[in-house]
This record gives C-alpha cells, sequence and structure tokens, in this order.
C-alpha cells in the first residue's frame, strides 16, 4: 500500500470535482508518461500527444477492451514542468455526473493509471518544488490531516461484518502460505509429512472473494444511486406517476398528448435507495420536429436506464405498440397498469395496478422497483462500498486465481508462493498487515520443525 | 596505537572480520580466550542449508573465508530442495569439525597484517568523550589500542550453561564465559538482553547400531560452495536418521519439573525453530515421534552429534531417553546436550553498517547481535570488518540492500526491528527472494566486493566469464530451432520451437536438449542450471525485478544522521520515539519500522524533499 502511495512518478488520476450530478467534470491524471498513457484511450489519439503544453483538444474517451465510448470530452494539456504538479498532466472535462465520470475513469485505469491516494497530487506538487516554501508548513499539515482521515475514514467505513469477512478469508490463505512457506523453509527430509496445499481452501476462499466482489454492484447502488425511467405512449400517465413518487408537483400534467416533450429528471429515495426518476416523452411517431427530438431523447435516456417502468393507461388497454414494445423488453422492465382506479378491467398477466388518484399499488410498485434492482433477499451486511476495497479484493481475487493456476500446471512451489503472498497482502490492505514475521509465527505454532 | 583495528573473538564472525580488515591493510590484532577454539562449530557439523547456504556463497562472492573453508573440509555434499524451486534450492554440506577448526586457525596465522592473542576481553577504552572507542582491557591487565573494534562475543558474555540442576558460568561446555564485559557495556548504556540456546549430546558412534537406522547418504557429485573454481576432492559419508517414540516422551514428560527451561531457571528465550526436545514433546504432545540426525564429527573421531534432539535435561535422563531409540540402545554418551544462555546487544542500537550509535568506531556482529547460526554471525563479521575498514580510509559503509542479498535482509532486520528470540535466516524473510539465488550470488555481489578492496580481479574476470557464457548459451537456445522428433520421448508436435521456447516447459530440462547444442557441452553444469532456471522462472522473476524497482525508490532517499524529528507537526509522538531511536538511514528503512505509519512516512518525504540538498 505504501509503495504505491509513495510512488512519485505513477500515472495517477482522480476527478478533481465533486461526485455527483453537475454539467461538466474534470478529471485530472499525471505522473510518468501521462499523455502518452491517456492518448492510449483517447480519439485522436495523435493530436493529444503532440498537443503543446496549455492546448485544448477535443476527443472521446473510449474504452481499449471492446472500443465503446466512454465519453466526449475536452483534454487540456500541460506539459512538464508547467503544471501543477509539475509532471505531465492532462485534465478531461467530461460529461457531469456518475455514469459518464465513471466510464472515463475505468478507461483511465484500463491505459495504466491508478486512483490517487488522498493529497497526492499535492504532494507531488511539493516534492517538485510546485508549491513554495511559506506555503509548505500548510501543505504538510495538509498532506498528514488528509492521509490520517483517509485512514481513519477507511477503517471506520469497513463495517465490522465486512472486516470480519475479509479476515476470515485471509487468514485461511494465509494458513495455506504459512504451511507453504514451511515446506520451502525446512529441507524435505526435515518435514516428515509435509501439508498438501489444501485446495478446498483456496477455492473457497476463491468463491468468498467472488461474492464479495458482487456486493460491490449492492454497495455502489447505495451510494450512487439508480436510473430509473418512465416510459409508455404519450398520455399514459407517465408524469402523474412521476408526481407521485416524487410527491410533488413538478411535472407539466396536462390533458394534451406529448406535454412533456423534453425530459424531467429528480432524486427521490426508495428504502433508503437513491433513485433518479427520470420522466420521458410519449413514445409515438411524430412530425413536429421538437417533439421528434424530444422522443429521441428518450429513448436514449430508457436505453441508458437501470429500470424502466412502462406505463399502460387502463382505460386505453394494450395497443398493438404497447405489445411490441413489451415483447422485446427484458427483466429491465416494469410494465404498470396506469389509472387502475378509472377501468373495471382485470390488468393483464404481469402488470401492476397503480392509481395516483386513490393512491393504490403505489406501495407495490415501490416494493417491485426496490427488489427488481437488489432482490428479495434480506442484505448482507458485508457490503463493499468503496473503490479501494473493491480493487483490493479484484487484486487477490487475480492473485489467487494465478496461484490456483500454478499450482494446478505444477510450477514450482517458490515462484508460486508469490502470488498467494499477494493475494494475502491484497487482503491485508483491507484490514492491516501480515509481516513475514506473522507468518513464521504461524509456521512454528502448528508445525513442530527443526533439528 | 598499537593496531588500527581489533576483533574480540575468534569465532565465524571474528575470523571474517579480521580477516577484512588484515586484508584491506589495516594492522589488525583478534583476541580471543582460547586460540584453540578459533573457528569451532559449536553445534551441528553442518555449513549452509536453505538460505543459509545462499549466505555462505554471499560471503564468498564479496571475499569473505566460509566457503572455501567449508570447501576444503565437507565430508558430505547435498543440493536441498532440488523440487521446490529456484529460489529455496540450496548447498549443504557436512563439515569435519576438528579440521574446519584447525584450517580456520591456519588461514587465520598466515594473514598479513593480522596477529593474534589469547586473552579475555573485559573492558573498553574510550576517548574522553566518551564517545570513541581506542582499544580494550583484558582480565590479565593488558591495554591494547586500537583505532576501531569489533565485537563478536558469541555466547560467551556472561555465558551460563544448564544441564538439569548443574549450572556453570561457561561460553560453551568445558571453555569459562567471559565475564565483565557485559557489566561493563550495560555501564557505558547500552540495551543488553538474554538469550538462550541450547545443543544436543555427543556420542560415541561405535556404541550405535546403524542397522536399526535409516542411511542418508550425500549426492554423488560434489559442488563448491566458492564460485573460485577451484576442485573439491573430498570424502563422502553418510548420516543416518532414528526416531523417537513415545517411551522417549514419558521419560522427557516426568522428568520435566527437572529442566531448567521448565524450572524457570533461564529466563533468556530460545530459537522455536530449533526448539529442544524438551519443547517439541511439550508443545506438540500428538507427534508420535520425531526425527533425529546422526552425524559424524569428523574424520578421525568417533565423536557422532545427535542432531534434533537438543536438550538441557540431567545427563542420567538424556541417557535414559536416547537410549530408547532405534540404534542408541546401547548409547556411551561422550558430551551431554546442554542450555546456554548469553548476553546480546539490542542491534537496534547499531547502524546498518553494524557501527554502534552510541559509540564511534565499535562496531559488533554475530551472535552477540541476537542471531543463530554460523553463516548469519560470518556474514556480520565480514560486513563489520569492511564497513570498519571503510570507516578507517573515511570511505562511505557498504550496505547491502534487502533486494540483494540474504545478508542485507538480516543486517536490515536486525538494526530495524531488533530480534527477541535468536534471530535465524528464513528465505520467507526476503521478499525478493527468486533474485537472491545462491547460483547468482557472484553476480549479485563480485563487483561490490572488487570495489571494497577484498576481490580480486581474477574473481571479477571468473564472474564477467560467467556472466558472457549465459548470454551466450541464451542466445544459441533463442536461434536454434527444435526438428520434429529430435529429442526421443518428447510429445508430439514441438517441432518448430525454439529451444528457448521448449525449456519454458516444466516437463523439458536443459540435459534434453545438449545434445543439440555441442557448442556449450564444456560449460558447467552450474552454469547449464543457471540459464535452465532464468528461462523456466522468467515471468516470476521479471515480476519480482519490478517490484524491486519500486522498493529501490524509497530506499534511495535517504535521512541525514543528524535529522531532527522533534519538530515535526503531524507526527505522532510514538513514531518520532521510534525513528529516534533507530535512525533510519532512508525513508525505506523509516517505512519497515513497527509502529511508524504511513502518514508519517508521507510527512518525513515532504520534509526531506524541501532540505537543501
Amino acid at each position: 500500500m505504501m509503495e504505491s502511495i509513495h510512488d512519485p512518478d505513477d500515472a495517477i488520476a482522480a476527478p478533481a470535482t465533486p461526485w455527483g450530478i453537475s454539467a461538466l467534470a474534470v478529471i485530472r491524471t499525471t505522473g510518468c508518461r501521462c499523455i502518452e498513457k491517456v492518448s492510449t484511450v483517447f480519439k485522436p489519439s495523435d493530436r493529444l500527444k503532440k498537443a503543446l503544453g496549455g492546448m485544448a483538444v477535443y476527443g472521446e474517451v473510449f474504452n481499449p477492451a471492446d472500443g465503446s465510448p466512454a465519453d466526449q470530452v475536452i483534454a487540456l494539456v500541460f506539459r512538464a514542468p508547467a503544471s501543477y504538479t509539475g509532471q505531465d498532466t492532462v485534465e478531461l472535462c467530461c460529461h457531469g455526473g456518475i455514469p459518464s465520470v465513471r466510464k472515463v475513469l475505468d478507461a483511465l485505469k484500463a491505459a495504466g493509471f491508478r486512483d490517487a491516494g488522498p493529497g497526492e497530487f499535492t504532494l507531488r506538487a511539493f516534492l517538485n518544488g510546485k508549491v513554495d516554501l511559506t506555503q509548505a508548513e500548510a501543505v504538510n499539515e495538509l498532506i498528514t490531516a488528509k492521509t490520517r482521515r483517509a485512514h481513519d475514514l477507511a477503517f471506520n467505513r469497513l463495517s465490522g461484518a465486512l472486516w470480519k469477512k475479509v479476515d476470515e478469508i485471509k487468514q485461511s490463505l494465509v494458513e495455506v502460505l504459512s504451511a507453504l512457506e514451511l515446506t520451502l523453509d525446512y529441507p524435505e527430509d526435515e518435514i516428515e509429512e509435509p501439508e498438501e496445499i489444501s485446495l478446498p481452501t483456496l477455492s473457497s476462499a476463491r468463491g468468498k472473494l467472488q461474492s464479495l466482489l458482487k456486493t460491490y454492484r449492492t454497495g455502489r447502488l447505495f451510494q450512487q444511486g439508480i436510473r430509473l425511467a418512465l416510459a409508455g405512449r404519450t398520455n399514459a400517465g407517465k408524469s402523474s406517476l412521476f408526481n407521485l413518487l416524487l410527491r410533488e408537483d413538478r411535472a407539466i400534467v396536462s390533458e394534451i398528448h406529448g406535454t412533456t416533450r423534453d425530459y424531467l429528471e429528480s432524486w427521490i429515495t426508495m428504502n433508503g435507495l437513491p433513485v433518479l426518476l427520470l420522466d420521458t416523452a410519449g413514445l409515438r411517431a411524430s412530425d413536429h420536429p421538437v417533439e421528434a427530438e424530444g422522443i429521441r431523447r428518450s429513448e436514449e435516456i430508457i436505453e441508458n436506464a437501470d429500470l424502466v417502468l412502462y406505463l399502460v393507461d387502463a382505460s386505453r388497454g394494450l395497443s398493438a405498440e404497447d405489445r411490441e414494445y413489451l415483447e422485446k423488453s427484458t427483466d429491465r422492465v416494469i410494465p404498470v397498469w396506469s389509472k387502475a382506479d378509472i377501468a373495471a378491467a382485470e390488468p393483464p398477466e404481469g402488470f401492476l395496478p397503480v392509481s395516483t388518484v386513490t393512491d393504490q399499488g403505489r406501495e407495490d410498485l415501490e416494493r417491485r422497483i426496490y427488489e427488481s434492482v437488489l432482490g428479495t433477499e434480506p442484505l448482507d451486511a458485508a457490503v463493499i462500498d468503496s473503490e479501494r476495497q473493491k480493487d483490493c479484493l479484484t487484486r487477490a481475487l487475480e492473485a489467487l486465481e494465478r496461484f490456483i493456476g500454478d499450482v494446478g500446471e505444477g510450477i514450482p512451489l517458490d515462484a508460486a508462493s508469490a502470488d498467494l503472498k499477494e493475494a494475502v497482502d491484497a487482503l491485508g490492505e483491507i484490514t492491516g498487515e501480515v509481516t513475514s514475521s506473522d507468518i513464521l509465527q504461524r509456521m512454528f505454532s502448528r508445525f513442530c520443525v527443526g533439528k | 596505537m598499537d593496531y588500527d583495528a581489533l576483533v574480540i573473538g575468534g569465532g565465524h564472525a571474528g575470523i571474517e572480520a579480521a580477516l577484512a580488515l588484515a586484508r584491506l591493510g589495516y594492522s589488525t590484532l583478534l583476541v580471543t580466550q582460547s586460540l584453540d577454539a578459533i573457528g569451532r562449530l559449536s553445534c551441528n557439523p553442518s555449513i549452509g542449508g536453505l538460505s543459509k547456504g545462499n549466505i555462505v556463497r554471499e560471503i564468498d562472492a564479496l571475499g569473505g573465508e566460509m566457503a572455501r573453508l567449508i570447501d576444503r573440509v565437507m565430508i558430505q555434499f547435498r543440493i536441498l530442495n532440488l523440487r521446490r524451486g529456484p529460489a529455496v534450492r540450496a548447498f549443504r554440506a557436512q563439515a569435519d569439525k576438528f579440521s574446519y577448526s584447525r584450517l580456520a586457525k591456519e588461514t587465520l596465522e598466515h594473514q598479513k597484517d593480522l596477529h593474534l592473542f589469547q586473552d579475555t576481553v573485559t573492558d573498553l577504552l574510550l576517548d574522553s568523550s566518551g564517545r570513541v572507542v581506542q582499544g580494550v582491557k583484558t582480565e590479565r591487565g593488558n591495554t591494547i589500542s586500537a583505532r576501531t573494534v569489533v565485537l563478536t562475543t558469541g555466547t560467551f558474555m556472561e555465558g551460563m550453561i544448564f544441564i538439569g540442576e548443574h549450572t556453570a558460568p561457561s561460553g560453551r561446555l568445558g571453555e569459562p564465559a567471559a565475564l565483565g564485559l557485559g557489566t561493563a557495556l550495560r555501564n557505558l548504556g547500552f540495551t543488553v538482553g538474554r538469550l538462550k540456546t541450547g545443543t544436543p549430546a555427543r556420542a560415541a558412534g561405535s556404541s550405535l547400531d546403524y542397522d536399526k537406522m535409516e542411511e542418508q547418504p550425500g549426492d554423488p557429485e560434489i559442488l563448491a560452495f566458492s564460485f573460485s573454481g577451484a576442485p573439491v576432492n573430498r570424502p563422502n559419508l553418510p548420516c543416518y536418521i532414528t526416531y523417537t517414540n513415545e517411551e522417549t516422551h514419558r521419560i522427557i514428560r516426568e522428568n520435566i519439573h527437572r529442566s531448567p527451561l521448565y524450572g524457570g531457571k533461564i529466563v533468556g528465550k530460545g530459537p522455536r525453530y530449533c526448539p529442544s526436545i524438551e519443547d517439541k514433546v511439550v508443545r506438540f504432545p500428538d507427534r508420535p515421534r520425531h526425527q533425529v540426525f546422526v552425524e559424524p564429527e569428523g574424520l578421525g573421531t568417533d565423536e557422532v552429534y545427535l542432531n534434533g534432539i537438543s536438550s538441557s535435561l540431567p545427563e542420567e535422563v538424556q541417557e535414559k531417553f536416547l537410549r530408547t531409540l532405534p540404534g542408541l540402545e546401547n548409547l556411551r554418551i561422550f558430551r551431554p546436550g546442554y542450555a546456554v544462555e548469553y548476553d546480546y546487544l539490542d542491534p537496534r542500537q547499531l547502524f546498518p553498517s553494524l557501527e554502534t550509535k552510541r559509540i564511534k568506531g565499535l562496531y559488533v556482529a554475530g551472535q552477540t547481535n541476537g542471531t543463530s547460526g554460523y553463516e548469519e554471525a560470518a556474514c556480520q563479521g565480514l560486513m563489520a570488518g569492511i564497513n570498519a575498514a571503510l570507516a578507517l580510509n573515511g570511505r562511505e559503509p557498504l550496505i547491502l540492500s534487502r533486494a540483494e542479498a540474504y545478508t542485507g535482509v538480516l543486517i536490515d532486520d536486525l538494526v530495524t526491528l531488533g530480534t527477541e528470540e535468536p534471530y535465524r535466516m528464513f528465505t520467507s524473510r526476503a521478499e525478493y527472494r527468486l533474485c537472491l539465488r545462491h547460483d547468482t550470488a557472484d553476480l549479485r555481489l563480485t563487483g561490490k566486493g572488487y570495489r571494497v578492496g577484498l576481490q580480486s580481479s581474477e574473481a571479477m574476470e571468473r564472474m564477467e566469464k560467467k556472466r558472457q557464457s549465459l548470454e551466450e548459451i541464451r542466445e544459441l537456445l533463442k536461434q536454434r530451432t527444435l526438428k520434429e522428433g529430435e529429442i526421443p520421448g518428447l510429445p508430439e508436435g514441438q517441432g518448430g520451437k525454439k529451444l528457448e521456447v521448449l525449456l519454458r516447459n516444466p516437463q523439458v530440462s536443459i540435459a534434453d536438449v545438449l545434445p543439440l547444442l555441442p557448442e556449450v557441452r564444456d560449460f558447467s553444469r552450474e552454469i547449464l542450471e543457471c540459464v535452465e532456471t532464468d528461462i523456466k522462472y522468467e515471468g516470476y522473476i521479471k515480476r519480482q525485478e519490478q517490484q524491486v524497482r519500486r522498493f529501490e525508490k524509497l530506499e534511495s532517499i535517504r535521512i541525514p544522521p543528524d535529522f531532527d524529528y522533534q519538530p515535526l507537526e503531524g507526527m505522532s509522538a510514538e513514531s518520532k520515539e521510534k525513528l529516534r531511536l533507530i535512525r533510519p538511514v532512508s525513508l525505506g528503512q523509516a517505512s519497515r519500522i513497527s509502529g511508524v505509519r504511513s502518514s508519517d512516512i508521507a510527512v518525513l518525504m515532504v520534509l526531506l524533499a524541501r532540505r537543501p540538498k
């Protein structure tokens, strides 16, 4: 952990603007060969690579795995030493909002950047003489305060349940590691009953790591929320439902079809889950250019939503369009039988009857929304919610998988053990370090060795 | 001044320190209580083993003596852990104890600029400031002045041996302890602690029935520890294995109250990795038996060493339980096992050069620093000797990093973390053990020894030639392509592959491809295997080398010796206290001090960057 925080040349990246909804966000990158590294996930790559210091380059950041676009950005290039940190720096101005920032950061990671530690940009500025001596004392305190707080935060945020789970996995791996180190540190003839590497322990640890990593989605959902789009034909009652869920009159509600030409959005919470509610224009073919544009954008929103409520007006019943849409839809879509109070007809199979007038079905709907995102199982207390925890667990899992692979292939254990040690170290970054003397301690308490 | 340098003690640390100082041209005196005990193997009759064998070869690469000594007196040779991988593969040799000791003394006697003298040092002479060493006082009232002093007292400083109810002030059985010096060091303000170690009984080989034991032969081929290329032509004697049983354990349990260890007489902490048989029986009651290795002590002697069964129980109890072992029914004991408790200096009082922080010119090495093992002692003695000589010459000390030598790991652990039990080297103590293979010790360290002035230009040439040979063989393997069916016994479809690629396959060894490379037939087995290992483990070695580069960044940020931690804002009092005590020489060393937080290291880094260069 220390190694990475204190390597003053590593390429690092972090958002410079707060996480959340805003028009624009800035992601700052710096470090050794920073400009070349960004240009590997940037189109047009050459323009960025050749840009002079102080130049802005418009382009697209893409995901190198599949080439899919992450976001349109403006890249501001600063060449060493004329930058905040004194190293080559690229500041990426992208669209605001969590999804686009996330996609750009993911692309940067694939390009070889790591998350910046607290105060790390300032630390580099200091080390490269960019902050003068009068500011030094303040900077010094700043770094201390930040790292220490970050440290405390990291440990406090680490819930008891998560700590226990990670520690349990770590202990099981340390157990295997100490037996392994023992066989490596004593000659064959001095160990009467060499302990076999316990494959069941390893695969159980792997399974636990995998399921723990899955909880990251839950943790992230609670932290960052989901996007819930209201869709349906015009006048299906989307704006009324929007208001009902919002419990305030915000959307313009009228009887004229297609009132919501653009879209409206608002944050609400459901059982603690933050939900970005997105009202859309009705989906229908239109010749009106403004409305057609609104519909095109609506389709995009629906496409990008985590969950879609598809409303059908109970008084008008299912249309051919509705059927067509629902046939194509996935489990991302919840069909809603709206205006249930004015229609006597039973809702079709799978539809949830809701009335914004009588409040009928609102609670059921909220439960459905929550469950379709998080499932019906009670939430596991051990949930990972920070990017750092996820990174550590991912590293541990990858190292463990390499180790299992090595053992299977018959790679000699002194080489393979480095991977197991790496897995233990990565878990140690979450729960506390394991030193070589801890492993020796374990060896000698478990095994009787020594001439 | 009578001498430039004075070495106290003639054990494995003292030998290396004295030779290094004299070879570097400084008039040196080695003072020991008994000239007949120089280079004694007080415990097991073997040199080398896992990580320890690597240390012996590191000593050789730097220009030390241990490898040359063992190469000339070994009576069995083995390569350990052939199957478990290159990093934990190691040389071990059984030694003819008496020849080892005699040869060590002879080497010292023939060394130019080195004198030997028999006396017991009881106190240090300091200058008027009390901060600089100027010589020693001895038991017989001699005063000998010297510009630098290396302390290597082993288990002799205030040593006390225990056999059941019997205790005596001795450093080894039959040899008196060195009394006075420990007290003198305490009075000078040094933190001195107690440690314990033990050794088993020696028996008459002719009283044993070897037919009831398993024979453990040496390897048919004997290789040299030394890189000097001198041929090793030595006898190959077997060792034997026998086992304890329930009856042995019952006798030990019944008499455990008579053990000085369990009776509370011994306060010093013993080594967990080398427990006495009492410890094994008490701590692992479920184990039905424990191994005992019967090892010859030398060629011209009937005496054998019973390895694995060290004990400080009363002599009659030792005889009784030993006679329960198969083959030992009629055993006659020559010397009983015993425990020894002795003074050691908390090694955190030393700089990584092994000079004490308290007294300039005073160096400490070996068991006095809390280690255990001949090899651990010898490498410290060598480094203390080298650094004392460099200091006399006004040069910077030679400090080996954790990534370049086990010796570096050992000294860094000692001076940074201290130790509360006798410290033994393990491969798992080294973060980068794939980079510390025994067969690369010469490549790693010969140049350092040469720059210090301890290695000859011939040694440099040999090392360069090896480097070239390795490259040459590698190049051939890269170029040459295998034709289908050219090597019998390989699975089909290997044809067309480069030999280098083929060697990555765990099933293929360098011996398999040798018929296709007539040019390399004359290279030694060691060099061929070195190439093979480099190829087979390339991926792992590369990954470790990357980690090493990251590690070295923090190591390269030096902390000035006069650095003042007191005025630092935002650093905990505990961290400041620890940093003041250890006085780390680099940010890397500071980061390894237990209890110093990473945020404190960040503060330190900022302040170091701020200092005018």
